[in-house]
Parts: C-alpha cells; structure tokens; sequence
C-alpha cells in the first residue's frame, strides 16, 4: 500500500460567476524514502496540489489516501491530529508565532498533540534546534533571526514530531544560495533515513535533489 | 472519550497562549478592556452604596427594635380640641389589656431640663418620666447602682437614673444628690452607654440615651397636665412571641384603639420599624434593578469593544492561525485559544474594575460622606460578569477564526 496516494485530484475555485480552475486532475504516489519534486510554471498549481496531499484543504473531485485512509471524509479532529503527528510543514515564507521564542515556536507541535510533558519534549525540541544548527538561539525571538535562520527553525519545527512525510513548497524560494544548500542537503538527508519528502520548486538546482519529478502544466 | 486531565491541560497551554498574546498589543488589549473596567468600576460603586444605605436602613431598625410599635403624641398637628387631650395612662392600660401576654407597652413622659449637681456643674439633658417596661423595651440597662424598681413606682420617689455622659459632665456617682431645675432628686444608677435612638427619616423625635436623666413616671415632676390628665410623649408597645407577619396587623390594632379612645383625633403618629423594613427592602429591589440595567449596558457596551479588539486580533493574525491549524490545531483548539483570549482580556479588566471601584466607592464616602459597604458579592460579581461578557462577545470572533481552513488563512497576507 502506497504511504500517500493521490487519486484525480482537481481542484476548483468559484470567483465571482467563475469557476477558477487551480488544479487540473492529477494522481500521483508518494512513499517512504522517496524525494518527490513538483515543478512546473507558476500558477500551475503546484502549491493547490501540496495543499490537497497535505489535508490543508479538500479536493473539489478526488481522494487523497493517507495509509490507506481517505482524508476528505475523516472529521476534522482526526485530520488535524494526522498533520499534527504525521506531516511536517515547510512554506516559502518561514511562518512563526513572533511574540514566542525559537525554542518555544520549535516546541508549538506539541500544544496541538503528543507528550503532554514538557520537560520530555523541551529535550527533544533541543536536539532537534541543535542539528539544524541553531541551539544556541533557543532563547531569542524569531524577529531577530535572519531569514535563513528562520527556515532552519521551520525545518527543526518540522521535524520535531518525527513525520513520515515532509511537505516543502518552494522551501529555498527567498533564500541565499548557501542556506538553500543547506536545507535541501537537510531534506535529501531526511529521505534518505526513510521519510517521504514533497517539494515544490521550479529552480533548477534545487529539482536536481529529487528522486522523482512530477511536473504541472499550465492549466 | 473524553478525558478531563487532557482537556485541562489543553486549556491550560491555551490560556498561557492566549496571556502571551494579550501582553504583544498592551496598549489596544488595555483600551479594549477599559469599557469593561469602567462599566464594572460603575457596578462595585454603585453596588456598595446601595449596600452601605441598606446597612444603614437595618442599623436604624434594628436600633429601633423590629418587633416594636411606636407611638408618640403629635397634638401640635391637630391644636387644641377638647374631644381628645393626647396619649394618656388610660390609652396604656386599653393597650396592655387587649394585648394580654403578647407584649407589654412601655411609656415616657418627656421634659427638657437643666440638671445642676452642687450648685455648680450644670447640664442641659433630657428628662424622662417613665415606667420599667420602658427602659426594658429600649433594652437600657444600668451599669452601675440599681434599677427603677416599681416600688419607686408606687412610692413617687424622688430618684433618678442618668446617662453615662450626662453623669460624667456633673460628675455624679450613685448616691449623689442632683438637683433638676429645683426638684432634688438622687441618683440610684448610672447607665450604659447607649448611644442615640436612630430616628432619622422615621419622624419619631431623636434621643440622646446618654445625656437622659431618667425618673419613675408616677410622681413626674415634669409632666404636661391636662384637665388633671399627666400627658404622656411616647409609648414602647413591645411585642413577644409575635411571627413577624402579624406585627402589621396588632399595629393596625393598636392604632384603632388608641384612635377610637381619642375619639378619632389623630394627634398622635405611629412608626411601626417591621414597615420600613419592608420599605427598604423594596427600595433595594428597585436598586438593584437600576443597577443590573446600568451595568449590563455598560457590560454591553465594553463587550462590543472587546469584540472590536478580538476581531482586530484575529485578522492580524489570520495567517498564524493558519499555522496553528496546518501543525495540528483542530478547531476547537483556535475557539478555545481565542475564548481564552477574550476571557482573560475581560477578567483583568473586570478584576481592575473591582479593585477601581473599590476605591471610586471610598472616594465617594469621602467626598459626599455617604456611608459605603462593601460585599463579597459585588467585589465577585464585577470579574464574573466581565468574564461572562467576555466569552459571550468573544463567541463570534473565535468561530470566525476557526471557520477558514488553513490553506486560506496561510494565503492570507
Ligand atoms: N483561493 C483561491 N481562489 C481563487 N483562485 C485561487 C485560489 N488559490 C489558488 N488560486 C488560483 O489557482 C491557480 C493555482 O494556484 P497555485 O498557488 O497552486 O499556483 P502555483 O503553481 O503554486 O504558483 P506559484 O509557482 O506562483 O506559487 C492560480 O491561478 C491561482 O490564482
Ligand atoms: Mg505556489
């Protein structure tokens, strides 16, 4: 049985008296261990498509499969406890909460699930920030960080509820050319210890660490 | 299954969540608060006013005494007639036979008097000629010396009983000799203190306790006479073994009795304390509506502010609760976290506003001297209605934040 498996996804919009479509049917299969890049021109669909896979929101016709069970018929509570535990989320923007501490925006999984303990996950949460190199700023506020060291704090956040799969759209789109490196280096290594990665880019460089390619066209 | 450790916990992290989130915008989570602080500023206040005129009411009746029916002449309304010549012995003695065992009726003849003890100390006092039950009723007793017995009574003696103050300003002890105008008269007790009979607002005319000189009626040398009638000023009807609901109508009895003895002139008045109790009661009702109406539109009032502030929040942060929901949060979670967030919003104002009123309420008393009290309830009620009001008015912004999905609210910019 495939990890994740996506069944003639579409995605429409109704804007206005129009009917926007995001996302032309798509299937496709992710499983573990594999570095799964989405590519294609802007406005493809790409992001619509990572959304879909990741449960952020439901497909207009289509199913998406988790293990075998199907996310836009489970209620919302299970969905949101499988993101919680399940997938880990890499945006282009590096999203935190700005009035919390690196540490504590790293540690923000575990409000919504898992170790209700803190002092089991505080642990954790460090060696999660020391292996993407940043436990020394545990204790700063994200707004003093650079944008490089904000994606790194994303990646440790990310990872810190041992996910099967990593969803990353367009994870290196405003960063320098070594920070990119880094993280793909980051995301290469994850799949190689057994975590499904899904990526959407359109840099070259960045497409050249997928094992395999699923491209979108223009709709 | 529900289990309700997790549950708190949960509410637990929200409320630390949602604290940190009110401390990122101080000055617009204080200006948001600031209707409930001063609506609940305007409750505390208003409330331990209205608490301490109720204290008041109630000291006043129970200085009066709550199953007492008192009678006083009031000729001077009426002028003089000849049908009736005022309260007399007879009225008593009428009052005391229907009554039986259910009370007796104490009585005082009153005269204003300069009291001079060797020639020297002088006194302005009150003097009262009255019968025992009187001094029972008012339940005076003497502190030093003895009672008035009724042998002194029956003996027309020339003793009296003084008030702590009075005995002081003379400096007279039991045994001395005092004189009151030229009557010579010897002092057989000094009494407690007392303190005034709180008449205010009653219509019945005050009484110093402790600047009275108190003699036995019979033989009162002071006494207003009439066609041979001494006139009495007062009676003391002293109910016993009463239940309270039927204080009302022995009053109304009492009064057809006195009024058909004086041949339907009303030259005396009643006060019946049971009455203005009543009274005060229904003036605290009425209060207490005024205020409910007050502080819920003020309530109101602050809790379209907080839902003004909520509502800010939440849009500023649509794309944070896009995050919370993309790592996990259900929905419930984002309606909790906000909720948290109104509650503790209102709470700290209402709990500002207790704290505020407070002071408002002293300041009150100090300024316009109106005597305050404070209640347990209104220093509660002030941060639960505000924290009521917050949850209510906070309802609508929660489930706004909850209803995108996150793929929307990470869109947002
Ligand atoms: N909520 C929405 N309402 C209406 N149209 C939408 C909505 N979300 C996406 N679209 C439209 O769907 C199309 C696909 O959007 P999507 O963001 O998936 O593209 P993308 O491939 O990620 O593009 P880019 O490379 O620029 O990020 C776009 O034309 C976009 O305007
Ligand atoms: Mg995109």
């Amino acid at each position: 049985m495939a990890l994740l498996l996506g069944k003639k996804l579409k995605r429409t919009y109704q804007v206005g008296t129009q009917l926007v479509t995001a996302l032309a049917t798509v299937s496709l299969e992710v499983n573990s261990g594999q570095f799964l890049v989405i590519t294609g021109p802007s406005g493809a669909g790409k992001s619509t498509l990572l959304n879909l896979l990741s449960g952020l929101e439901q497909p207009s016709e289509g199913e998406v499969l988790f293990n075998g069970a199907c996310l836009s018929t489970m209620n919302e509570t299970k969905l949101a406890n499988i993101r919680n535990a399940a997938f880990g989320f890499i945006f282009q923007i590096p999203h935190v909460l700005p009035h919390k501490t690196v540490l504590e925006n790293v540690a923000l999984p575990f409000q919504y699930g898992g170790l209700s303990n803190a002092s089991q996950y505080m642990d954790q949460c460090l060696e999660h920030l020391e292996y993407v190199g940043l436990k020394k700023l545990g204790d700063r506020s994200p707004n003093t960080l650079s944008g490089g060291e904000l994606q790194r704090l994303v990646f440790a956040r990310a990872l810190v509820r041992d996910p099967q799969i990593i969803f990353a759209d367009e994870p290196t789109g405003s960063l320098d050319a070594a920070n990119s490196k880094l993280i793909l280096e980051l995301l290469k290594e994850q799949a190689y210890k057994g975590r499904a990665v899904v990526m959407v880019t359109h840099e070259k460089e960045a497409m050249a660490y997928g094992s395999d390619i699923l491209k979108l066209d223009k709709v | 299954m529900i289990h309700i450790d997790d549950i708190l916990k949960e509410l637990n992290l929200d409320l630390k969540d949602a604290w940190a989130g009110l401390l990122r915008r101080k000055v617009r989570s204080l200006l948001g608060s600031l209707g409930i602080t001063i609506g609940v500023v305007a409750m505390v206040a208003m409330l331990s006013i209205g608490e301490g005129a109720k204290q008041k009411a109630l000291d006043r009746i129970a200085s009066l005494g709550l199953h007492t029916v008192r009678v006083e002449d009031a000729r001077e309304g009426v002028g003089i007639t000849n049908l009736s010549y005022g309260l007399v012995l007879a009225d008593t003695k009428k009052i005391s036979a229907w009554l039986g065992d259910r009370g007796s009726v104490g009585f005082f003849s009153r005269a204003a008097n300069i009291a001079t003890y060797n020639n020297q100390q002088k006194g302005l006092s009150t003097v009262l000629g009255v019968n025992p039950e009187w001094l029972k009723a008012e339940k005076w007793s003497v502190a030093n010396g003895r009672p008035l017995l009724p042998e002194d009574m029956v003996r027309q003696s020339r003793v009296c009983l003084m008030g702590v103050k009075i005995a002081s300003d003379l400096q007279v002890s039991v045994g001395s000799s005092i004189r009151l105008q030229n009557v010579p008269c010897v002092v057989i007790g000094i009494m407690v203190a007392k303190g005034r009979l709180l008449t205010e607002g009653t219509g019945l005319s005050s009484l110093d306790f402790d600047n009275t000189v108190v003699m036995p009626w019979r033989g009162f040398p002071f006494a207003k006479v009439v066609a041979n009638e001494p006139i009495l000023d007062g009676l003391l009807v002293t109910l016993r073994k009463i239940p309270e609901k039927e204080i009302i109508p022995i009053a109304k009895q009492i009064e057809e009795i006195i009024q058909v003895s004086h041949r339907s002139v009303k030259d005396f008045s009643m006060v019946v304390p049971l009455k203005l109790l009543h009274k005060v009661r229904e003036t605290q009702n009425l209060f207490a509506w005024v205020m409910v109406s007050i502080a819920s539109l003020s309530l109101l009032v602050g809790g379209i502010g907080v839902m003004n502030v909520m509502l800010a929040n939440i849009s500023e942060q649509t794309r944070e609760i896009g995050l919370r929901m993309a790592i996990g949060a259900t929905k419930k979670r984002i309606v909790s976290l906000f909720l948290c967030h109104s509650l503790l919003l209102t709470l700290s104002g209402g709990i500002m506003g207790s704290l505020l009123g407070l002071l408002a309420a002293l300041g009150i008393q100090w300024l316009a001297g109106w005597e305050v009290a404070f209640s347990g309830v209104s220093l509660i009620l002030g941060p639960v209605s505000a924290g009521v009001t917050g949850l209510l008015f906070g309802i609508y912004p929660a489930l706004r934040a909850a209803s995108l999905t996150p793929a929307r609210a990470l869109r947002e910019s």
